[in-house]
């Protein structure tokens, strides 16, 4: 199997339950929980004396984090969404699928500016430009074709799902350190993992769909997809920091 | 944005020394603008026990001594410190300032708890505060004005002194932070380039009315009520145009793209 | 650099700069004083290793040989100062004196009790009487430099012989090891403990604090200039270690002939904590500290850390 596909065994040690196969989950998403509330409500709501408040780099690694998920999520939605009306056009059964991924794209970024809100960090300062490059990003590999479409997805799922690890691993790190001294886990953060889990869980269901449809048919397979996930790489890097 | 006035202008000597002036001071002192846990929200306060005595009970003597050595040293005496306790604080008179801002700024949650309580109980039809997100940005701007009303004769020359080499990143941080609690507390949820741009209009505004009431002498500064609410019109216009001509770019080349699929382009 | 006979008459016009570039040879008064004890005597501790330049030393060799690099040193101090900072110390001197404001009391003229510490040659102690007595009009601010060498300590007195006597009469000297203050400075006893360019020298640093929190009232303030870290911008920082690490000890040979003594005040430099480490020192010795404790100064050449002993 491609290798990326290994990224959900890589992180397996970490979970608390097992993860089965995209198969197993069901096609459509829940609705982002619970993200909204003012601050005073969210504040009231604050139970657990014995919480430890977060450390300052635990502050900036969380901050970084929503921030760049936002602006993966939503440069996600735009590439679906410029991928669409091309590529249905020449396929027409690809329809369901495409409304499938973008539904559940345009949920987790609705689902993370609730977060970004909620936590108040501050959005990535690029984010016309990401909108703009997603854009073109999603365009042009759809007018490549149906395979170049889908190892575009392939590429860009990969990334975004190795960096999904990379957070619940940080996250399960700071927890079990929390647990370790004795501090209650707020609720908010088994939440947050708990949502990366099932984002990322979807995020890697789009890569099995891209793989069943021919992504690795797609001409010259290996340049697309390494330049898209360099692509992607230095995304992330800057959206972390702008 | 603090106007640099000529007393702002320091000598080159000044400069070379205080110019050195490190970010990570201020800007982590006061928790900078990272993920605000709200379950579990960060214990520590911007100031340490004895810096907070020493500059609480110097406050109480701003308004007849401004934010001066003076004032510090009454301050530092009525909380049972030496004269010589005051100094230290890195820059001494910004110290007093940066605490003025800091605390009417977190002050500003349980004003606006209040004010939009109070308006949702009283109005319904009568008050739009409740509804309006221009309107809960103003009333809240307008309060944190108000909190500079026993101190306003000496405003000018604070500003002065944030526009400082050494004090203007602190100050503009502080100015920033302002604008986004105000933002927040208002309700604002634009998670956008948005996002930034309500924040940088609110900057503006906030500071030039500022300025603008340092000089106002009419009655409750109605005037400068006035002077807000033209500012606040202004750039809800601004912002109106700015989101009508993104729609209509938007709209112009979805059009265009169709209109092309339509001819049989493979786009 | 003047012919050494010279050398009193120039420095007791004390700040004038009297630099050239020759190199003099037979200036060679490194090892005459110095290879002694401090005045208290050897410290509980003087067995336990500490840091002299790069070099692992136990803590009383530290305290001879800083003694003989500052013997050697004492009346090129002027200079020595110049060359590592580029005449910038005058500058952060000034600034942390007039930070500091001594002698502003209300009312006017209430006495305070400072000292000097490591302050041989009297810069920071005379431009604090300068701002006390004249600029802040209070005649009863009493300033007493301590250092351990006596060497540099005769340049201060020298030196003070130039100021107005109404300022002399205000200043006492003291020969004293800071980590065992004499039994002459009492507890709870000084409203304000300044050391310049000094505290990096000392063998055990933390006593020296303990020191200090000791002998201050409540409410006095503890405050120290220093070399420090430039590591918030790495360019300068770049920059500023090529001039410390190759140009220094080149210009203290062709200056002082005297290399091994500046190779040591580049490397007690890097030896130095950082702005935190040594914000928290000051912290565990039991001093409150205002804001992150401390202000860099040129990005962080040097470093002006105040602590404030409880209520």
């Amino acid at each position: 199997m491609a290798p990326s596909r290994r990224l959900v065994c890589a992180a397996r040690p970490f979970y608390a339950r097992p993860v089965c196969s995209s198969t197993a989950r069901p096609m459509t998403t829940s609705s982002p929980a619970s993200a909204h509330g003012t601050s005073e409500a969210a504040v009231d709501a604050g139970t657990s004396k014995k919480c430890k408040p977060l450390t300052k780099e635990q502050r900036e690694f969380l901050s970084a984090a929503l921030r760049v998920n936002q602006a993966g999520e939503l440069a996600a939605t735009l590439i679906y969404q410029a991928q669409t009306p091309v590529l249905i056009r020449r396929h027409p059964h690809l329809r369901p699928l495409m409304k499938h991924m973008y539904d559940q794209e345009a949920a987790h970024l609705d689902t993370f500016n609730n977060l970004i809100h909620k936590h108040r960090v501050r959005p990535t300062a690029l984010y016309p430009l990401w909108s703009v490059l997603a854009t073109g990003l999603g365009w042009s590999t759809a007018v490549m074709g149906r395979e170049a479409a889908m190892a575009c997805t392939e590429a860009v799922e990969t990334e975004i799902g190795g960096h999904y690890n990379g957070q619940i691993r940080t996250l399960l790190e700071m927890v079990s350190e929390w647990e370790a001294q004795g501090h209650d886990v707020t609720l908010e953060i088994r939440d947050l993992i708990s949502t990366l889990r099932r984002i990322r869980d979807e995020e890697l269901e789009h890569l099995d769909h891209a793989l069943d449809h021919d992504a690795k048919k797609a001409e010259p397979h290996w340049l697309l997809t390494n330049v898209i996930r360099a692509g992607c790489r230095g995304a992330i890097w800057v959206s972390e920091r702008v | 944005m603090p106007p640099l006035c000529s007393r702002g202008i320091p000598s080159p000597r000044r400069v070379l020394v205080a110019h050195t002036y490190q970010r990570a001071a201020r800007c982590s002192a006061a928790g900078r603008r990272f993920f605000h846990s709200n379950e579990c929200p960060p214990t520590e306060t911007p100031f340490g026990a004895v810096e907070d005595a020493i500059l609480a009970a110097a406050y109480r003597h701003v308004p007849e001594h401004g934010f001066s050595q003076r004032a510090l040293g009454l301050g530092a005496r009525d909380a049972g410190f030496l004269d010589i306790s005051p100094s230290v604080l890195s820059y001494s008179p910004f110290s007093l300032i940066h605490y003025h801002l800091v605390t009417q700024r977190r002050s500003l949650a349980s004003q606006s708890r209040q004010l939009f309580d109070d308006a949702k109980l009283q109005s319904q039809a009568q008050s739009t505060l409740a509804v309006s997100l221009d309107g809960r940005l103003s009333a809240l701007t307008w309060a944190r004005l108000m909190a500079n009303k026993d101190t306003i004769h000496w405003w000018q020359e604070a500003l002065a002194v944030m526009a400082h080499p050494s004090h203007l990143p602190a100050s503009l941080n502080e100015l920033a932070r302002l604008a986004d609690e105000i933002c927040f507390l208002a309700g604002d949820k634009s998670t956008d380039a948005s996002w930034y741009r309500k924040r940088a209009s609110l900057s503006v505004v906030y500071s030039t009315t500022e300025l603008f009431m340092t000089n106002d002498k009419s009655r409750d500064f109605a005037e400068t009520r006035r002077f807000l609410d033209r500012r606040m019109d202004e750039v809800q216009t601004l912002g109106g145009i700015a989101g009508s001509l993104g729609q209509w770019t938007g709209f112009t080349i979805t059009a265009a793209v169709n209109v092309l699929r339509s001819k049989g382009a493979p786009i | 650099m003047v012919a050494r006979r010279a050398l009193w008459s120039c420095t007791r016009s004390a700040p004038r700069p009297c630099l050239s570039f020759v190199a003099n040879p037979c200036r060679s008064f490194s090892a005459s004083h110095g290879r002694r004890l401090g005045p208290s005597g050897p410290t509980p501790t003087s067995n336990r290793e500490t840091h002299f330049g790069y070099e692992t030393v136990t803590e009383s060799e530290k305290q001879q040989r800083v003694a003989g690099v500052f013997s050697s040193v004492a009346e090129s101090y002027d200079k020595m100062n110049d060359l590592m900072s580029l005449g910038v110390h005058r500058l952060w001197k000034d600034y942390f004196v007039s930070s500091l404001n001594p002698g502003a009391t209300n009312p006017i003229g209430r006495p305070q009790q400072i000292l000097d510490v490591a302050g041989g040659t009297g810069d920071i102690a005379f431009r604090m009487l300068q701002r006390a007595h004249n600029l802040n009009g209070n005649p009863n601010v009493h300033v007493t430099i301590s250092d351990i060498n006596p060497s540099m300590l005769a340049v201060g007195r020298q030196r003070s012989l130039a100021l107005p006597a109404s300022h002399q009469s205000s200043l006492s000297f003291l020969e004293a090891n800071a980590e065992v203050l004499p039994p002459s400075i009492k507890d709870n006893s000084l409203d304000l403990y300044t050391v310049a360019f000094g505290i990096r020298n000392f063998s055990n640093i933390p006593a020296a604090l303990r020191e200090a929190h000791r002998v201050l009232k409540p409410g006095g303030v503890f405050a120290c200039l220093e070399f420090s870290k430039v590591d918030k911008f790495p360019l300068l920082n770049a920059v500023y270690k090529q001039w410390s690490f190759s140009a220094i000890p080149l210009i203290g040979q062709l200056v002082a002939a005297d290399r091994d003594s500046y190779q040591y005040l580049v490397e007690s430099i890097e030896r130095f904590p950082s702005q935190e480490e040594f914000r928290d020192m000051i912290v565990d010795a039991g001093f409150a500290v205002a804001g992150e404790g401390y202000e860099d100064l040129t990005g962080g050449i040097a470093a002006i850390h105040r602590g404030i002993k409880p209520l």
